[in-house]
């Protein structure tokens, strides 16, 4: 009862930010939504099914691309969204078949190469992507379902509405899916691939799920991204963006359900206060990674209820 | 991995009250901030005896301070930081005095987005400038007319900033103080059309916008003027390339008689000595060093050109040399920015300077800090500047001014290399293109 | 046939600072089966220690690389002893987070130590020059990398294998409890291997100082390149590190020569392929 309240208050906190909140904090919290979503879906990947990524941006990409490719040629925002959801879906998939044949250093640096392959694909294709100067002049298109609403999203507080509730189906959607049977599956595999297999569960087959689930959600947080910035470049899908929803994850716990969006949170905040007094802000980053990794590996929610553990 | 966690009902109302807080705490900042939700000016004090409304005028800049290009960052601090030092100096503009801030960039045009809407709607800037990338600048322009604010790009280079997004799509926010990609392309055809031996010519460039569109906009130039030109081969360079030995060698081994580069700062430093080992300099007849002549560049060849190596073939442009024009004011400006900082400046340092005085300019014509009657005031405005007389045309809003390319020659009055020998002085107005704009063709 | 001759031999050079690079990684892979992300920044930090010693403070070449190589020396030896060695036992996985946290700690380092501008020392007078090879001037200083390459090859081959320190850690390697029952001290045989991993990273860092771009970023960006390579030669196998050191850097080179599009997604492609078919690599068993 208490949970359901606290989650219930947070969630009105939320809605009722854009009636105290400056524009700016509207934009960053949405980045913040963006990154959770991002962070949920490699969360379920490593915490819950022991794959980690470095390739989670390609798919992120491939949904801002896709996202963005619509809205250009079809300027309606459900569409885009969900048209770019689906070609991450369809990448991660069929990259997934590739992956998840390996485990370990090789499934890490597997998609290390792929989201890497991507970025390249995305800074030479100059006539599907735009090059390095990327696509511009997306639309914030307005939200419409023919005979039922046209919602125009000029305005920064609508567009966040719009995050903010397909943010928290998603985030529903999550926590059906970690509970349910399959996500059980997920976190046997993780913690014993022969056990799991001895039950007659085909191991690849629960992977190449897991993969896929979570490069849609890569892919939803890219597809949020077009509207809002109007532009969207090769840099998304380069590694060294695949390792910042690895960082938050890291930060908020990688073993619960709220670490990788309180991770998100953190990291934002984290990063907007230390940018105030130095710029050196990401020797205060590493320095925080060491920390976490040798003492606090169960992240910021672990320290809330407990030592996460030794490993 | 057998580290299990269950989720205790308390863990997460523990996690989500932290969250919870952070939520309050983040939305009281922007309470506490004097820029509440319904913005269309920065951060306003209670109205003053200022004739314009504030005490203080925040100019916001960016540009890129780490990496291999980051000395454009710092020259780009330098000389706005001069500019606003002497403006304060003498009272400020009518009566307000300047704050600068300014953030990297990282070449990632992501960052040069978040960065821009940071300084407009947060940090509360009236004016920004900058920008080194080409591709950032694409970014940061369609969002000016969001947060309504004038952007004065210093050193991005691509023509389609000005034709595509002032000129077509009417994005009157964006406004050029520095010369685009006109500058290495067009002016260095004009130069090279008079060298009836030089017919081969092969390209070593950057592997982004940049690149594509100065070797696209020279060869189509160059071909016009001498249609036995042919272009035999070309390399190209990403960022981060670190040895350029295997671009020089391919395009050596197409037997070029000229070569046109664009890899700038800390690379095309590496790019030249490079070429110097190879020999290249032996069996050319050119080498055209796109932004050759700006400062880091040439402290970087200083012994090599004082040794000779280069056998007077290396040519050079920028987008401002410190050397010209040849006037009292420039003379000036070039003296106290080395007294300032013991350096010489380069063309963002210049052009910067020039921004800000640009803006001082716009804002006692209109005696207003709004956007609209700041555009009204720079379009059309003509302006003495160090690096020469700039008119910014009201068609593309681009800052139209000469600046020369010559051979990078060693001179006694400098402690580096100048651009200085056979000096082509061509009037911009010959060179810039106009509207309409036809689009250029970037085929590879 | 000459240009792709020459092309050849220019790619060969480059394959050699990429050879340094692998080497250590691989070798520290190999011994303590740790995949080191930071490798890149020593490289990186060897090239700046050079610089220091060399570009700033006007010490003789020689003697500049041989410093650089004994400060990121230490700096290895800090890093093994005080963070790494506790978390051996952990999954692999920390151990590619903690050596990624000490990728953004060394970048941001350099900016604060040296500036984030990119540094220009001057040419050792000694290097400049060139001899003809296949018609063409080549570099006398690419010379000596593809000597020095060979020469640290040769080295590790005679170490590894003729001597009774590289019979150790061999051991050590393939198994560390039996290794340690019989003896050898298996801690210090660590962070022994670790520094020698780092100082092979700075050598070819610092090699690079008069010719190559020096500057923070350098460092991530070399390590995805030597990622490539362990992969196709084989994590952990010295000979495949230097065969795929040898063909990425003269792929590469014959890239720009003849494919100027598409040498970026090559590299990666590669990768990919030879991860999917054959994932020990080439040489990997």
């Amino acid at each position: 009862m208490k949970k359901t309240l606290a989650i219930l208050s947070l969630i009105v906190l939320l809605f009722l930010l854009p009636l105290f909140a400056g524009k700016y904090i509207l934009y960053m919290t949405i980045h913040i939504m963006l990154l959770s979503l991002f962070s949920l879906g490699f969360n379920l990947l490593f915490g819950y099914t022991g794959l980690l990524s470095f390739g989670q941006a390609g798919f992120y990409a491939a949904g801002a691309y896709g996202c963005a490719k619509i809205l250009l040629a079809f300027p309606s925002l459900l569409v885009g969204i969900i048209g770019g959801v689906a070609v991450a879906g369809v990448a991660s998939f069929l990259l997934g078949i590739l992956c998840i044949r390996h485990t370990r250093i090789y499934f890490s640096m597997l998609t290390l190469s792929f989201g890497m392959m991507i970025f390249s694909l995305a800074w030479k294709w100059r006539d599907m992507t735009g090059g390095d100067d990327g696509l511009v002049g997306i639309p914030r298109a307005p939200l419409e379902i023919p005979g039922l609403i046209r919602l125009n999203m000029t305005s920064m507080e609508n567009y966040y509405y719009v995050v903010l509730v397909f943010s928290l189906l998603a985030i529903f959607l999550f926590h059906r899916i970690v509970h349910s049977p399959m996500g059980l599956t997920f976190q046997g595999i993780r913690d014993s691939e022969t056990r799991t297999a001895c039950v007659g569960i085909s191991v690849r087959n629960y992977r190449l799920i897991s993969f896929t689930i979570a490069g849609m959600y890569a892919g939803l947080a890219g597809a949020l991204l077009p509207p809002l910035e109007s532009t969207v470049t090769p840099p998304v899908a380069h590694w060294s963006y695949s390792a910042e929803p690895v960082l938050a994850t890291l930060l908020g716990g990688i073993y619960t359900f709220p670490g990788p969006i309180v991770g998100a949170f953190l990291f934002y905040v984290l990063k907007d206060i230390i940018v105030r007094f130095t710029q050196y802000w990401l020797i205060c980053l590493g320095a925080i990674v060491l920390v976490l990794v040798l003492g606090f590996r169960g992240g910021v929610v672990s320290i809330f209820y407990g030592k996460g553990g030794q490993g | 991995m057998s580290e299990r966690k269950k989720i205790s009902r308390r863990a997460f109302l523990k996690a989500a009250a932290a969250v919870g807080i952070g939520g309050i705490a983040s939305g009281l900042r922007g309470v506490a901030e004097a820029a509440p939700q319904k913005e269309k000016a920065p951060a306003k004090a209670k109205p003053k005896k200022k004739i314009l409304g504030v005490d203080v005028i925040k100019i916001g800049g960016q540009g890129v301070t780490s990496g291999a290009h980051a000395d454009y960052g710092w020259q780009m601090i330098a000389g706005s930081t001069l500019a606003i030092e002497e403006i304060n100096a003498k009272g400020g503009i009518l009566g307000s005095k300047l704050e600068l801030k300014f953030m990297d960039e990282e070449l990632k045009p992501a960052v040069a987005v978040k960065n821009t809407r940071y300084l407009a709607t947060e940090w509360g800037a009236h004016f920004l400038f900058g920008v080194d990338s080409s591709g950032s600048s694409m970014a940061v322009g369609p969002v000016l007319p969001e947060i309504d604010r004038i952007c004065m790009f210093t050193h991005a280079s691509t023509h389609r900033l000005t034709e595509e997004l002032v000129a077509a799509k009417g994005v009157k926010q964006i406004f050029r103080m520095s010369v685009p990609v006109y500058q290495e392309s067009i002016l260095s055809s004009l130069i090279f059309k008079d060298f009836p031996n030089i017919k081969r010519w092969a390209g070593i460039h950057c592997d982004y916008e940049y690149g594509y569109s100065t070797w696209a906009l020279f060869k189509e130039t160059l071909k016009k003027y001498r249609p036995d030109v042919e272009f035999v081969a070309i390399a190209w360079a990403p960022f981060w390339t670190m040895d350029f030995s295997s671009h020089i060698a391919a395009v050596m081994a197409a037997n070029p008689d000229a070569i046109h580069a664009t890899p700038w700062a800390g690379e095309g430093v590496m790019l030249l000595r490079q070429a110097l080992m190879l020999g290249v300099f032996d069996k050319i007849q050119a080498w055209f060093q796109c932004m050759g002549g700006s400062v880091d560049i040439l402290e970087g060849i200083a012994n090599e050109v004082a040794a000779g190596k280069f056998k007077d073939k290396l040519w050079a442009t920028a987008r401002y040399i410190h050397n010209y024009p040849d006037t009292p004011q420039n003379k000036a400006f070039v003296a106290n920015f080395r007294k300032r900082w013991n350096r010489l400046p380069n063309y963002s340092a210049e052009n910067s300077y020039s921004a800000i005085y640009a803006f001082k300019a716009a804002v006692e014509k209109t005696r207003s800090l709004k956007t609209s009657d700041l555009i009204k005031a720079l379009e059309g405005m003509e302006i003495m500047t160090p690096g020469g007389k700039r008119f910014f045309r009201p068609e593309d809003h681009q800052a139209v001014y000469n600046v020369p390319g010559g051979r990078v020659i060693k001179d006694p009055n400098y402690p580096i290399p100048i651009v200085g020998g056979d000096l082509k002085v061509i009037p911009a107005k010959d060179y810039y293109r106009h509207p309409p704009f036809t689009p250029i063709a970037m085929g590879k | 046939m000459e240009t792709l001759a020459f092309q050849g031999l220019v790619g060969l050079s480059v394959a050699m600072y990429l050879w340094l690079l692998a080497a250590g990684l691989t070798i520290v892979f190999g011994v303590l089966g740790v995949l080191n992300f930071a490798h890149g920044s020593l490289f990186m930090l060897g090239a700046y220690f050079a610089f220091t010693f060399y570009g700033l403070w006007g010490v003789n070449f020689w003697l500049a690389i041989a410093l650089s190589l004994i400060g990121v020396g230490v700096v290895g030896y800090l890093m093994e002893r005080l963070f790494l060695r506790h978390i051996y036992h952990l999954d692999h996985a920390f151990q590619l987070l903690l050596t990624f946290g000490f990728i953004l700690i060394f970048d941001d380092a350099v900016k604060m130590i040296w500036g984030g501008v990119a540094k220009i020392p001057a040419m050792p007078g000694f290097f400049e020059g060139t001899l003809s090879a296949f018609g063409r001037p080549f570099p006398i200083y690419n010379l000596f990398i593809i000597g020095a390459g060979l020469l640290v090859a040769i080295v590790l081959w005679l170490l590894f294998e003729k001597t009774w320190w590289g019979k150790m850690v061999r051991a050590s390697a393939s198994d560390r409890e039996m290794a340690s029952a019989i003896g050898v001290n298996i801690p210090t045989i660590f962070t022994g291997v670790f520094v020698f991993g780092a100082m092979l990273g700075a050598l070819g860092g610092a090699l690079g100082t008069p010719v190559r771009v020096v500057a923070p970023g350098i460092g991530s960006a070399m390590i995805i390149q030597a990622f490539i390579i362990t992969v196709i030669g084989g994590l952990g196998n010295l000979k495949g590190a230097f065969v795929g050191a040898v063909i990425v850097g003269v792929l590469s080179a014959y890239g720009i020569l003849l494919f100027p599009v598409f040498e970026l997604f090559l590299i990666f492609l590669i990768m990919a392929v030879v991860l999917m078919v054959k994932p020990q690599g080439l040489f990997g068993g």
